[in-house]
């Protein structure tokens, strides 16, 4: 975005130009956190037209709301419970159902994950991890999952501060964080998996192509 | 052997990620390999994923115009110069405490109706000596030259009963000429600049509300 006049304006100030309708607090407010909603967003829906979407989206809602803002929580924290609860609207919608957090997460989460994680063949993760492996897997996650991992991990919010965007509790918030990375750790080392297998192959045919020779 | 089970390992680890990693949380990390080898994968995902966040792009220039059009669109942005003249009234209305009456205020909207369509209409603008603003003053004079005289009739009877309201009301009547004076500066020297018509248009605006609130005082007294 380009720079224009309202740059240096602290947000305090632009939240209160804004509460008057004036487009340069509006505009300033976008420059100050577009960058980490967007990112937030496309986290969330792994397509760069989507997240825009949904960012424009989430600063309308913010934007509509803004005079009722008081300042009893962090006003990114504010706006951060806006795109999230836009983004799993919008997941909502495109799995078809109307769904709480708690349906957000997979079925058999409370079943207990102990048991899954030490019951495959031990493959370190380690150094085979690549950003568009990891976002592939992050786009699998359940929504409930995926958002305490993104906000935690990707974004670097603490855990009481995702139990208020998320509007759960603190240790539902370390509980889905734990049961994304869990799931993370297996989809990644399916991936890892696979690679081996589709690398153990292509030797076989090297050598069955030598051996033809 | 170390104090805790791989259950409760678990249990730890994203207290083990934070860093708190008590005395028998480590012995057991020393111990089991399995579990040693989720908390690395652990850190692995982590690290990845705070490095995913710094590469993150900012969303294309496009997304801000179409918000800030759909935000106007909703009127949720006001209009500078809106927001300007509503400010003056605002201010009128604090400093003498009154409120411009729909009857008077009226009679000079009716009379801007005229200047505003002397403003937008299309002109020939073939000459170089700026007929736009010639036809512009051949309009609005006659509205100008009213509003002096109202202004001079109404600060004149206020004088005697309420000086310091008078000379406040005299100060800001100054505040709008000039206000109009340096908008037709402006249409002076860009005489297609819309911009600068509106502006010329809202000085006028205010000064025909500031008149009809002057009236308003000196008809109905403090």
């Amino acid at each position: 975005m380009r720079p224009t006049e309202t740059g240096d304006v602290p947000e305090a100030e632009a939240i209160r130009l804004a509460q008057q309708g004036d487009g340069a607090g509006f505009e300033r407010l976008y420059q100050l956190h577009s960058r980490r909603v967007y990112s937030l967003c496309f986290r969330m829906v792994g397509n760069t037209t989507e997240a825009e979407d949904l960012t424009q989206e989430a600063f309308l809602q913010l934007f509509r709301k803004i005079g009722t803002f008081r300042g009893e929580s962090a006003f990114s924290t504010w706006l951060h419970r806006l795109a999230v609860n836009v983004v799993l609207m919008k997941l909502r919608k495109k799995s078809g159902k109307e769904a709480s957090l708690d349906e957000l997460t997979e079925p058999d989460e409370e079943a207990g994950t102990a048991g899954r994680d030490f019951g495959g063949p031990d493959l370190k993760l380690s150094g085979s991890l690549d950003r568009v492996n990891l976002q592939r897997a992050i786009e699998q996650l359940p929504p409930g999952y995926k958002t305490a991992f993104v906000l935690h991990d990707v974004q670097g919010y603490e855990h009481n501060e995702i139990a208020e965007i998320m509007g759960c509790s603190i240790g539902n918030s370390k509980s889905q964080l734990h049961k994304a990375r869990m799931r993370l750790r297996e989809l990644l080392q399916e991936t890892v998996r696979d690679k081996a297998r589709a690398a153990r192959r292509a030797a076989g045919m090297a050598s069955a192509a030598r051996d033809e020779e | 052997m170390s104090a805790i089970g791989c259950q409760e390992f678990l249990s730890r680890l994203d207290d083990w990620m934070e860093g708190k990693r008590p005395a028998d949380t480590q012995a057991h990390w020393r111990e089991c390999s399995r579990c040693r080898s989720v908390a690395g994968d652990f850190e692995a995902i982590r690290e990845a994923a705070r490095a995913t966040a710094v590469l993150d792009a900012e969303p294309s220039p496009h997304v801000w115009p179409a918000l800030r059009a759909q935000l106007e669109q909703e009127g949720l942005i006001h209009d500078r110069r809106e927001r300007r003249a509503a400010g003056w009234r605002e201010r009128l209305g604090a400093a003498f405490g009154i409120h411009p009456r729909p009857v008077l205020a009226g009679a000079y909207l009716t009379a801007l109706v005229a200047v505003g369509v002397a403003l937008v209409l299309p002109t020939g603008r073939q000459s170089s000596e700026n007929p736009w603003m010639a036809h512009t003053r051949t309009a609005t004079e006659p509205l100008q030259a009213h509003l002096a005289s109202a202004a001079h009739d109404t600060i004149s009877s206020l004088q005697s009963s309420d000086p310091v309201v008078a000379a406040s009301l005299h100060q800001n009547l100054a505040i709008v000429d000039n206000y109009i004076a340096l908008c037709e500066k402006s249409v002076s020297e860009e005489p297609d600049n819309e911009v600068a018509r509106d502006y010329l248009y809202d000085a006028y605006h205010q000064k025909a509300a500031l008149v009809a609130q002057m009236m308003e005082r000196g008809e109905y007294g403090p």
